[in-house]
């Protein structure tokens, strides 16, 4: 994913670079346009100087030359006027100074005349820069004024929006609560909460819809399964079978036991969805780990040890407790070689089990998932991991999974 | 015994009757919410089976009327519910137990027979078969007055069988009574053998020879 920036810098930051390019260009415009206009303005004044001096030179009033202001020399042969710019040193300032300068060559009563005059355009270039600096600050500062009226005057426009989203940021599916949205008096926004209202309005009664539709579905699959149940009970004491009928029909009671686990866990995720788990106290679960432990090996399941150097005691529901200990243990004692070691570990504010396992889960990722299988033996209902991740969520736990030297670890922090 | 099966599901309820009379018990059936009211008012029961969603009103109520009527009868709820609440709700109402669809009969059986043996339902204590007697208060069994030293599930797998004598019960009913949801997480069912052959010898070391297989997977608690 691309960086993401905040639609208030995005905006200041189009609004900055619109402004800088405005002002350099503003400024390059206005310098050429003013030197134009100036040199315009120079070539104006030399023209009429040189009319003047022709004129005086044809009454025969003036003869001089004023360097470098004014030269007029006598030649022999008439050349094509020239207009340029030459420097030149000036006593007067003591320094070389840059000059217009136009010589032209006229003949008047009868004789050639070379006249030069020139202009200081040293002036004129200060006045430029003047016009541009000032140009500069002026857009300047009015672009940083308008940069923090603007980044104000959005920030208050944006305001429902902002609010909106972080609405919607804490929006919970699980939750009955409608979503609380400002309403605006900008069109758009005021669409926008409106689409989002009705949008979440139909998700959650979508949601709840369809959490209604699995707890009926294993409720009212419960009956059905209680008579398949019953009479297959009755068929086995009743009727002569023969043992593959015998075979079979206890087959059909192993298939309805699995239903009937699937069913129950559907519940339990339904109930923890719905908030039913209410009664939080304090478990010992180290204790209630060494009890399974114990329970386990009646079931000649006798590779579970626990390595407990701290106790650990967690605010919960007792239900839910036995729960999360119980799907931790059932994974790992599906998913491991009898022989194989299977290992907890608590310390006080965390729980580590892992088993010994070939190889690194193919999609790590989905573990949590409901009805995700890594394979179909043991009849596992695909559930269990997702009740227990459905636990610590409820109750903020963090859990994760990973797999290190040839072991699946699963470690919740409380 | 006599008993009344409240079941709506008719399929189910016969099915109940059926797998309870075979001890030669009374059942009598109501179908709905009337019946199930009238019927309990009316007549006494040693336990009454009751489901909470009758078809016309709750089984809740009907074991209102039983304990306003303070009918001596065992109670044993049954529900498609399986919350902790209609659990709590029933119990403290008065009813004796409480088990979930979907059951096992042999299951439901034990837990009547269990019920009516904590002597306040005309039953007794102490369960009888030929030369065994098990004192069910202090958990002890004997032969022949002599008592054998049992573990706790071969004790609890003896009541299971003497409360389903003479029908047959497959390893997966044993697995899912002695170890209820923790059984499904043995591929094989190996450590039911271990657990009823030890029980069979203890049993047949002192001449009771009642374990047998039936249709080479399941067993039959029977006389000869």
């Amino acid at each position: 994913m691309s960086k993401k920036t905040k639609l208030i810098k995005k905006t200041s930051k189009s609004f900055l670079i619109t402004g800088f390019i405005l002002i350099v260009l503003s400024s390059i415009i206005l310098y050429f346009y003013t030197r134009n206009l100036l040199q315009n303005e120079i070539e104006e004044s030399l023209y009429s100087t040189e009319a003047r001096v022709v004129f005086a030179i044809e009454n025969n009033k003036i003869q001089f030359s004023l360097p470098p202001v004014t030269e007029i020399k006598k030649v022999n042969k008439l050349k094509r006027k020239i207009l340029k710019d030459t420097v030149i040193y000036d006593a007067s300032q003591d320094e070389m100074e840059l000059f217009r300068e136009l010589t032209t060559f006229k003949n008047i009563n009868g004789e050639n005349y070379q006249i030069t005059v020139r202009n200081l355009v040293v002036e004129s270039e200060n006045i430029l820069l003047g016009i541009v600096i000032s140009n500069f600050a002026i857009f300047l500062i009015s672009f940083i004024f308008l940069y923090y009226l603007n980044t104000s005057r959005n920030l208050k426009l944006w305001k429902p929006f902002f609010k909106n989203l972080e609405q919607m940021k804490q929006f919970s599916l699980t939750s009955k609560k409608p979503i609380q949205l400002i309403e605006s008096d900008v069109l758009e926004f005021s669409e926008l909460k409106m689409q989002i209202e009705t949008l979440t309005q139909k998700v959650q009664t979508d949601y709840e819809n369809l959490k209604q539709f699995t707890e009926d579905v294993s409720h009212e699959m419960q009956t059905p399964l209680a008579i398949i149940q019953a009479k297959i009970d009755n068929i086995i004491n009743a009727h002569e079978i023969n043992d593959k009928q015998f075979k079979q029909i206890t087959s059909i009671q192993k298939d309805i036991q699995r239903l009937k686990q699937l069913n129950k866990r559907i519940t339990i995720l339904t109930k923890i969805d719905n908030n039913q788990y209410i009664n939080v106290s304090s478990i010992h679960l180290t204790h209630l780990i060494n009890d399974k432990i114990d329970s386990y090996k009646g079931l000649n399941i006798n590779n579970i040890s626990c390595n407990s150097t701290e106790v650990l005691m967690v605010s919960m529901d007792s239900y839910l407790a036995d729960i999360l200990i119980n799907n931790l243990f059932s994974n790992a004692i599906k998913y491991s070689r009898k022989k194989d070691k299977i290992l907890i570990n608590t310390t006080k504010n965390s729980l580590t089990i892992s088993n010994i396992g070939d190889k690194a889960l193919v999609d790590p990722e989905k573990l949590f998932n409901r009805f995700y299988r890594e394979s179909n033996k043991n009849y596992a209902t695909g559930l269990g991991l997702a009740i227990v991740k459905k636990i610590c969520d409820l109750y903020q736990f963090k859990i994760s999974y990973q797999f290190k030297a040839n072991h699946h670890i699963f470690s919740i922090e409380f | 015994m006599k008993y009344l099966i409240a079941e709506d599901e008719i399929d189910l309820q016969q099915s109940i009757v059926t797998y309870l009379q075979r001890d030669g018990n009374i059942c009598e059936v109501a179908s709905n919410f009337e019946e199930a009211s009238e019927k309990v008012s009316i007549y006494d029961y040693d336990a009454i089976i009751l489901d909470i969603n009758l078809i016309s009103g709750s089984g809740l109520d009907v074991l209102k009327i039983i304990k306003k009527e303070k009918k001596r009868a065992g109670v044993i709820i049954i529900s498609a519910n399986n919350s902790l609440t209609d659990k709590l709700q029933g119990l403290d109402l008065g009813a004796d137990d409480y088990i979930t669809k979907p059951f096992h009969l042999a299951e439901l059986n034990s837990r009547i027979k269990a019920v009516l043996r904590r002597g306040k339902y005309g039953g007794d204590e102490i369960m009888v078969f030929n030369e065994i007697k098990i004192d069910t208060k202090s958990r002890t069994a004997y032969i022949n007055h002599k008592a054998i030293a049992l573990t706790r599930k071969e004790y609890d797998l003896l009541v299971f069988f003497i409360s389903n004598k003479g029908r047959v019960l497959s390893k997966e009913i044993i697995a899912e009574y002695l170890w209820g949801d923790d059984s499904d997480l043995l591929d094989n069912f190996c450590f039911i053998y271990v657990h009823i052959n030890n029980l069979r010898k203890k049993l047949t070391a002192e001449g009771a020879k009642y374990i047998k297989t039936a249709y080479g997977s399941g067993y039959k608690f029977i006389e000869d």
